[in-house]
């Protein structure tokens, strides 16, 4: 989305609820439940991104989230998108809680959303120093990626090296990761706003 | 925008986030009690008021502000948070001559354990879209204008880094306690889009 026109202000509404509706905080429960019951497969930023384009910008945000859940799920097996669209027909929205409880899974969640941890980010092997000038890839990756289309061709400063992560579409070993600054002007002209963007990139994104 | 839902009863996303949680229940797959805590989890314990004790904190102790800056982390762990979405925390500090901003260009991301879930503007089309070109006009919805010699930073948090920013402290605040100086700081502060 970085740099696109066209979408009006930005408007906050005053007071805003965390969920404005009780399905969205069932939503984001649902996500967690199920992803540490390994009820679904894969990821959630990859299912939300393979959603239609139309329908992606059509959504809201936990519209967007339900559906890939709800993808993700059926991906595991777990559920027919059939059954969910009988049951979704039925209407029969009381008909959702049972009586069994998972006490332990509450206490590791709770912990897990809501504790201290040790900070993430494993000491990798780094290509590229703080000071180093890079440039980011031009490149039109058709699956999940982490390179906003914004930075691609520009050059910046390595500012800061956090630590290696599994890059992603590819979870597997870590790799290193750069916090890299960029001048705005570099990245939308001369004319743009004074200033600097800071922005974490995967080495394998830069030369 | 519920999907062009008006009528009564509940609209087609509704029943359909419905149809799932009662059909993984059914099926023994998740248990409702566990939906229960994450929502309960956000809804009562972790929230913006949990940043704004790490910032009363750093106003009030330099070495605690120090350990802040160096390892967000750790420091934020202290108070007792942490968690999702706040594994590699880092705390960009306002000066007079910095202002920090804070965005996620490709979806939400977004220091959780010390802001709480983002609230839906954060998540907007137009706020991914412009904070990172035109940041200033951004911040002026806000009603915020950094002065022109103020240097604009905008972190786009687009890999594991999840940011948030250490607000100036307001003048006149020296008598105030930490909780005083707590109920001061709000979620857009820490995002940068009110300096």
């Amino acid at each position: 989305m970085g740099g696109m026109h066209g979408f009006g202000p930005v408007e906050p509404e005053v007071d805003e609820p965390v969920f404005h509706a009780p399905w969205e905080g069932r939503t984001i429960g649902l996500m967690i439940a199920t992803g540490a019951r390994g009820v679904r497969t894969g990821s959630i930023r990859p299912a939300i991104e393979a959603i239609d384009p139309a329908a992606y910008l059509a959504s809201s945000y936990y519209e967007r989230w339900a559906l890939a859940v709800e993808t993700q799920v059926v991906a595991g097996g777990a559920l027919t998108s059939a059954e969910i669209d009988e049951r979704a027909a039925a209407g029969d929205v009381e008909r959702i809680r049972s009586d069994a409880t998972d006490p332990d899974l509450v206490a590791v969640l709770r912990a897990a959303l809501d504790g201290p941890c040790e900070p993430s980010g494993s000491p990798v092997a780094a290509r590229f120093a703080v000071g180093d000038r890079v440039t980011v890839d031009r490149m039109a990756p058709a699956g999940h990626h982490r390179c906003p289309r914004y930075v691609r061709g520009v050059t910046g400063d390595v500012v800061r090296v956090p630590g290696g992560w599994p890059p992603p579409g590819d979870e597997g070993e870590p790799e290193a990761t750069y916090t890299v600054r960029f001048a705005l002007p570099d990245l939308w002209g001369d004319d743009a706003e004074p200033g600097w963007l800071f922005i974490d990139l995967w080495e394998r994104y830069l030369s | 925008m519920s999907a062009g839902h008006h009528g009564d009863g509940p609209s087609p996303i509704e029943r359909r986030v419905a149809a799932l949680e009662s059909l993984l229940v059914e099926r023994g797959l998740i248990t409702s009690d566990v939906v229960d805590a994450v929502v309960e989890t956000y809804e009562r314990d972790v929230g913006p008021l949990n940043g704004a004790r790490v910032v009363a904190r750093a106003w009030v102790d330099p070495d605690y502000r120090q350990r802040l800056l160096a390892d967000g982390t750790r420091a934020i762990g202290e108070l007792g948070y942490g968690g999702a979405e706040g594994e590699h925390l880092v705390v960009l500090e306002n000066t007079a001559e910095v202002h920090n901003l804070v965005v996620c260009t490709l979806c939400s991301c977004y220091p959780w354990p010390v802001l709480g879930l983002p609230p839906t503007w954060y998540k907007s089309f137009a706020y991914r879209a412009r904070a990172v070109r035109e940041p200033r006009a951004v911040m002026a919805e806000f009603g915020t204008a950094p002065a022109d010699d103020v240097e604009v930073r905008v972190w786009d948090s687009s890999a594991e880094v999840r940011y948030m920013v250490l607000p100036l402290r307001p003048a006149g605040t020296d008598d105030l306690d930490e909780p005083a100086l707590a109920a001061l700081v709000t979620r857009d502060h820490m995002i940068g889009v009110v300096r």
